[in-house]
Formats: C-alpha cells, structure tokens, sequence
C-alpha cells in the first residue's frame, strides 16, 4: 500500500498555488463547466440534437409519439442524471476518504465498499433477479456489509483506527473479488453481464435508476455540515482532538456517509475508476484544500467528468459504447502520474 | 520520592476535591494519577495543582512522561487510576469543545502538509468559541499580538519552523483558554526565537494566562519559570521554585550526568558532565593557578578522572573553577604564600593522585612550595607532568629541579586534550582487574617517567 513516500510526493501534488478569492467564484465555474457537459451530453449521440432542439425538448416536456422527445427524455435524460449523480457521489466520496485517512491515493473504493457492491450485484445477475430494485438493494446491502465488517475490525476502545481501517478494507475488497471470480467461474453464461457491470456503465439507465440515484443528495449535503471540522482534522486527528472537534463522532458521521455514497453510486453504475481518486485532487489544485470550496466544487467537478466521460464512451466508436470506466481510467491515469510526477519536482 | 521534595504542595487531606478546588480557585488538580500505555507504566502516582496565574516549567529526561501529563490534563487521555481535574470537574467530564475553552495546548510536533493560509490556520483556533466573531478574536489581532502580523496572508506550508511554532500558538491562543500547556515548544527555535518566545510567554503570564510549559533547556527553565516540575521515570522527582529544585545534586539523579552551578553576571547557570560522580578513571592532582588550570580541570571531569588541586589561593580563577566543579583542593587565603598547613594538606592529595600535572603557572616565592610538593611526588613514585612553557614564568628558578627530578615535559593543554580524545591517560586506565586504580607501577611501567 502506499507508503510515507507515496503519501508525501501526493500531497505535493495537491499543494500547487492557488488563487482562492472566496469560495464563489469556484463554485460558479464548476456549475457552469457541469451545465456545459450536461447541454452537450443531452445534445449529442448517435442522433445528435441542435441546441435550439434541446431547450424545445426540455421546454416541452415528455411527449409520447415523438422520436426525438422519446430519445432525449427516456434515454438520454435519465442517463446523463444518473452520470451526473454518480460522479459527485464518488467524488464527495473521494474528498472525504482522502481527508480522513490523511492519504492522497485513497479513494472510494478502498474501503472495500466498492466490493461488496460489487459482490451484491454479481449474486443480482447471477440469480437472473434482473436490474431493478433487487440488483441495487443487494448492490447497497453488500457494499454497507463489507463496510460494517471493515468498521468492525477497525475498532478498538471506542475509536477507529483509521490505518486499519484501510488495510481491512483492502483486504477484503480482495476477499469479495475472489468471491466475484469464483461466482463468475460458476456462472458461464452470466460471465458476459458480470463482467460488464463491473467494467462500468450508464448504458440502458432509466427513470428508476435515477431514483436510486437520488439518494446520494441527502448524504452529499452532510459533509457540507463538516466543513469546519473537516478543515482542521488535516491537522491529524490528535491536534482536532486539541482544538474542540468531536473527533471520533466526526470520523463515524463521515466514513458511513461515504460508504452509503459509494455504495449509491456502484449499485447503479458499477465500477468506475478514477474518479473519486482524481477528481479531488485536481480541485485542490484550483480551489485549494479548505473543504468549504473543495466539497461544493469536487462535487460539480466529478458531476462534469462523469457525465463528459459518458458522452465520450458512447460516441467515440459509435455505434458500439466503451464501459465509462473504461473512459475515466483512460483519462484518469495520465493525468494522476502527471499529478505524481509535477508533485515531485515542486 | 514526593514526600522530601521541596515546595510540593500539601495536599493529602482531600475530602471534596471538587469543592475544594473551588474553594482554593484551583484551575488543575491530578490526585494520584497513574498512567499507562497498554500494559507500559507511564506516570505514577502524580499529585499537582495549579491555580490561575501559575508560571511552571516542566523539566525530565525523555520519556520521563511530559507529553503524556500534558496529554491527562487536556483530557486526551483519561488515568488509569486517581483523578484530573479541570476547574473541579473531571476531565471525562467534558465535550471536547467546552475543554477547548478551558484548556489549549501548542503540540510538539505540528504537521500541515496542505496549501493553507496562516489566517486560515490560526482561524481554526477558534474552532471551540463557535460562530461567534466577537468572542473568538481576530486572527490578524492574533498574530499582531504575537508580532507576527505581517504572516498572515503567507501559505503556512512556506513558513520556517520558528514562525510554524507561532503561528500554532496563535492558534492555540484563538481558543482563549484561561490554561496554555506547551510541549516542547523551543524545540525547533534558534536562540533569539527562543527567548523572544519565553520572553512573550512571560507577558501572556503577565496579562493572567496561567502556563504550563515542557521543555529540555534547564537554564532557560532556570531563569523563565516561577516553579518547576521535575519529572523522572514517571514521578514527580522535584516541584518548587526553580532554584530549589534544579539543584545538581537532583539533576545528577534524574539525568544521570553530573551538573555544576556557576554563577555569572548575577545569574546562576547549570552546566553538564556526561559521567557520574564515581566513575572514575584515575586521580589527577592539578598544581595551577591564576586561570593556567581551569581549562584542564574541566576537560579532565568531562572525561571521567577525579581532579584535586592545590595550593591555590581563595578567589582565584582557578580555585572558583575548582569550587563550581566541586573538587577537592589545598587553599590558601587570598593574596598570601603558601602556608605550613596548606602545603600539608596538599601533600596529603597529591599523594593519593595518580598523576600530578603542573599547568604553566607563574612561579614566584609565594607559590613555590607547590614545586617542592610536585618533587616530593616524583620522590614518592608518582608521575608527574609539567607544561614546558613554565620556566618562562619562573621567577625563582625553581622548575628546573622538576625536570632534574625525572618529571615529563608536555604541550599543556593542548597535548592533555589530544591524550584525552586518544582514550585517556596512558597509565591512567583502571587496571582490567577491575580495581579502582591502577596501580603504582603501571603508571611508571606506561613511560610517564620514574625517579
């Protein structure tokens, strides 16, 4: 796992000079860039749509007997919202796990959530109880399972351990992969769909994923509750202690609001890499580490790159779709090793 | 080990400890607080009070368990056994905010590896006052106070470790606690940082801010602090005026070297000697004077030998050296020859030594008994070494007997110290025997030079 090493050249990385003019500014972008990716990701696709086309269609509502109302309402709207929902989930996700664990190659997936919801769905697929609502109430179910165990572990005298914590969930992240494999192995003819979902993917999204989707909102306004607190656990935990923070009550609230985050978001897309990871740390970037801009605005920013790296994923070798998690580990890796290597000559 | 010790507060008849620190303004009161780390003892039996305005040091060997008593009274930790108390309330007892307003503490070690302002920083401070601005004080007044106003708008990530360390204590003085707990914090700081942090310590005292502050720096401690905490193996070795407890007798316990007081300046300071007293390696008696030997006893205390002198006069730079470092010595009233009684007693010394050193004195009729007290050593078997620069300040034509008499010439200084580095005085050793002292004929054997 990461090392002191790693840590430090990461954090390198987030540490680049930013312009902070208050929090606005930076909020008032991301939204902008966001309503721009979510303009193109409505307008384009194998029938793309004028711009003009797009705000009659969205003026106009859901209309049956019409081609393009049907596309642009029952197949790319609830899609495109589901992307959007996803990406700010991992990416408030991604803030919180960083910060807690004080480690920058955290992300959503380490603490074994991303697993178990992977488990959840697999035993979905493989019991043929088709997408919804069993897929993602076994998707949720696993992921707060494996988070449960982990926490378990985790605890020693009343407070969390936040090191074991990562090491139990890495752990078992494996232990539910292998059980993923042996069930996969079992499955044949299900092979194909299990793979698939983990690969990541909005394809085929309706109104009924979006209102799983819409689940994470509440839990994403939590966080925005911690800022304060947030802000001076990167002092480490004993100097929060020091300072009036309720530090293990804190650490509880924030670790299962991630947990339920990321559980939402893989119960209804799958895996998608990266962009709990990234997403945080390019925003560190721009609007430095105080989590009262660095929340608000990683979470527009995941919202854009989720959806933007859908868009891309569906057209690019249209009509065929590459898995979006394809897409954002495609865009995401380079950009990370950048991140680590411009970190290191700071 | 707390009963003897001086200015220990009574307080062994305790009913309501509660009311009674209420009764007695008492701001903390640990009562028999013990502490362990999983299965290591920590702290033992600890008793301490403090009442507003106090002023004290905390001194001890590490892991002598300063961080941690620092850690009990801000509730980090809770005690095995015994109580803390906080204003009379147990510290279990409190919301971490509410102990914030009471108590804040400047860390040792303070890491912030993110792009942070030093306003935002010091901001956090208030964290425990909530959202109100009248109340939680202004973090430019903060840093100001400190005369550090002009950081502020700087990343705290770019500061130097001495502006990092005010920088916390201006968060640490947002909470606005009536108690501040210090660990360490001269660690990082060069000199001048040092006193100026003291120095302002002193005032944040001053304006009613009771402090209780670690560190390593006896005469700092010594000279900043009205009472001194002196810990050791987890007790309290000594608690009192600074004076009083930091006596070398006390400091050779608890730190295992041996200490000296000097006074200078009107100020009484502490210095150190890596051994104990009884390690000794060999006896060296010192014929010197007018400051041709302080050097040389120094040195020779610091490498583990037993150093007598004499006959020196009283209040001569040599003789106070000798005082300070507790040595044994032939003295003689100020600005008088040496008399019948004094050359006896140095006799008596010089004859227990295993090597006699003659520093390049100025030799005159005063002091020229000394030089036959150096041949009778020569007579008696004992080596003796003397700087070959003395003939030149001999006035009486004495030294040469020396010489004649077999003793060996050396470099002074210099030469003893490069013999010192070199792992000590040949024939000086301790007999592997394990005997005390080598014997008698080691020492002529090892080429020192016989009669």
């Amino acid at each position: 796992m990461s090392g002191a090493a790693d840590t430090g050249a990461g954090w390198a990385a987030a540490r680049g000079r930013a312009a902070r003019s208050g929090v606005w500014p930076g909020v008032l972008l991301a939204g902008a860039v966001l309503c721009l990716c979510l303009v193109l990701a409505l307008a384009l696709g194998p029938a793309s749509l004028s711009l003009r086309r797009v705000w009659e269609l969205l003026m106009a509502g859901p209309v049956q007997g019409d081609l393009d109302n049907a596309i642009f309402w029952q197949i790319r709207m609830p899609r495109v919202l589901v992307a959007a929902l996803v990406g700010a989930a991992l990416a408030v996700a991604g803030v919180i796990l960083q910060d807690l664990f004080l480690n920058p190659l955290t992300d959503p997936y380490v603490t074994g959530v991303s697993s178990g919801a992977a488990l959840g769905a697999t035993v979905g697929i493989v019991l043929h109880l088709g997408n919804l609502p069993w897929m993602t109430v076994l998707a949720v179910a696993g992921g707060l399972g494996t988070l449960t165990l982990v926490w378990l572990a985790a605890r020693r005298r009343g407070r969390i351990d936040i090191f074991v914590l990562l090491l139990a969930g890495v752990t078992i992240s494996y232990l539910a992969g292998a059980v993923v494999t042996v069930l996969m192995i079992r499955a044949d003819e299900d092979m194909h769909a299990i793979v698939y979902w983990l690969m990541g993917s909005f394809s085929g999204r309706g109104w009924g994923d979006v209102e799983v989707a819409l689940g994470v909102l509440p839990f994403m306004a939590v966080p925005l509750l911690f800022t304060r607190e947030m802000d001076i656990l990167l002092q480490g935990e004993k100097r929060a202690l020091e300072l009036g923070v309720e530090v293990e009550r804190t650490k509880r609230v924030l670790l299962v609001t991630a947990g339920v985050l990321t559980a939402l978001a893989v119960s209804v897309s799958g895996i998608i890499g990266f962009v709990g990871l990234v997403v945080p740390h390019i925003v560190r970037l721009l609007a430095g580490p105080a989590h009262r801009g660095l929340l608000p605005v990683s979470l527009l920013a995941g919202a854009s790159m989720v959806v933007a790296a859908d868009l891309l994923s569906r057209t690019v070798i249209s009509p065929n779709e590459i898995p979006v998690g394809v897409v954002t580990t495609f865009v995401g890796a380079p950009l990370f090793v950048y991140l680590l290597r411009r970190g290191r000559r700071l | 080990m707390t009963a003897d010790m001086p200015g220990l507060p009574a307080m062994s008849a305790v009913g309501s400890a509660a009311a009674a620190d209420a009764a007695a303004g008492r701001l903390v009161r640990l009562r028999d607080v013990d502490f362990a780390y999983d299965q290591r003892p920590v702290l033992r039996r600890i008793n301490l009070a403090l009442a507003p305005g106090d002023f004290v040091g905390i001194v001890g060997p590490n892991g002598s368990g300063k961080s941690t008593l620092v850690d009990l009274i801000d509730g980090i930790h809770q005690p095995l056994s015994g109580e803390v108390l906080v204003r009379g309330r147990r510290t279990d007892h409190y919301r971490r905010r509410e102990m914030a307003r009471e108590v804040a503490l400047v860390p040792q070690r303070f890491d912030l590896d993110f792009d942070l302002a030093v306003r935002e920083v010091v901001e956090m401070g208030a964290y425990c006052r909530g959202k109100d601005p009248g109340v939680a004080g202004d973090p430019e007044a903060t840093l100001a106070r400190l005369g550090v106003a002009h950081l502020a708008g700087r990343r705290f990530s770019e500061l130097s470790g001495g502006e990092k360390q005010l920088v916390v204590l201006a968060q640490a003085l947002m909470q606005q606690a009536p108690l501040l707990l210090l660990d360490e914090p001269a660690s990082a700081l060069d000199v001048s940082h040092q006193l100026r942090l003291f120095d302002l310590l002193r005032e944040l005292n001053r304006d009613g801010l009771t402090v209780l502050c670690i560190l390593h720096d006896l005469n700092l401690a010594l000279h900043y602090f009205d009472k001194l905490l002196v810990l050791s193996d987890g007790e309290v070795a000594a608690f009192g005026p600074p004076a009083e407890v930091l006596r070398p007798e006390v400091v050779e316990a608890v730190y295992g070297v041996r200490a000296y007081l000097h006074r200078h300046a009107g100020r009484t300071y502490l210095t150190f000697s890596p051994r104990l007293r009884g390690e000794r390696r060999g006896r060296v008696h010192l014929i010197c004077g007018g400051g041709t030997g302080a050097g040389m006893m120094r040195e020779l205390v610091d490498a583990g030998y037993e150093v007598t002198a004499g006959v020196l006069n009283a209040l001569d730079t040599d003789e106070k050296t000798g005082a300070e470092l507790g040595l044994r010595m032939a003295v003689e009233a100020p600005f008088t020859a040496v008399g019948d009684d004094a050359h006896a007693e140095n006799l008596d010394l010089l004859r227990a030594a295993d090597l006699v050193l003659v520093s390049a004195v100025p030799v005159s009729r005063g002091n020229a008994r000394n030089v036959d007290a150096a041949c009778e050593a020569l007579a008696a078997g004992i080596p003796v070494w003397v700087d070959r620069r003395v003939q030149a300040g001999d006035l009486v034509g004495v030294t040469g007997r020396l010489v004649d008499a077999g003793a060996r010439l050396f470099a002074g200084e210099g030469e003893l110290l490069a013999a010192l580095r070199d792992g000590g005085l040949r024939g000086l050793e301790p007999a592997p025997t394990g005997e005390d002292r080598p014997s008698r004929s080691d020492g002529q054997a090892d080429g020192t030079g016989g009669p």
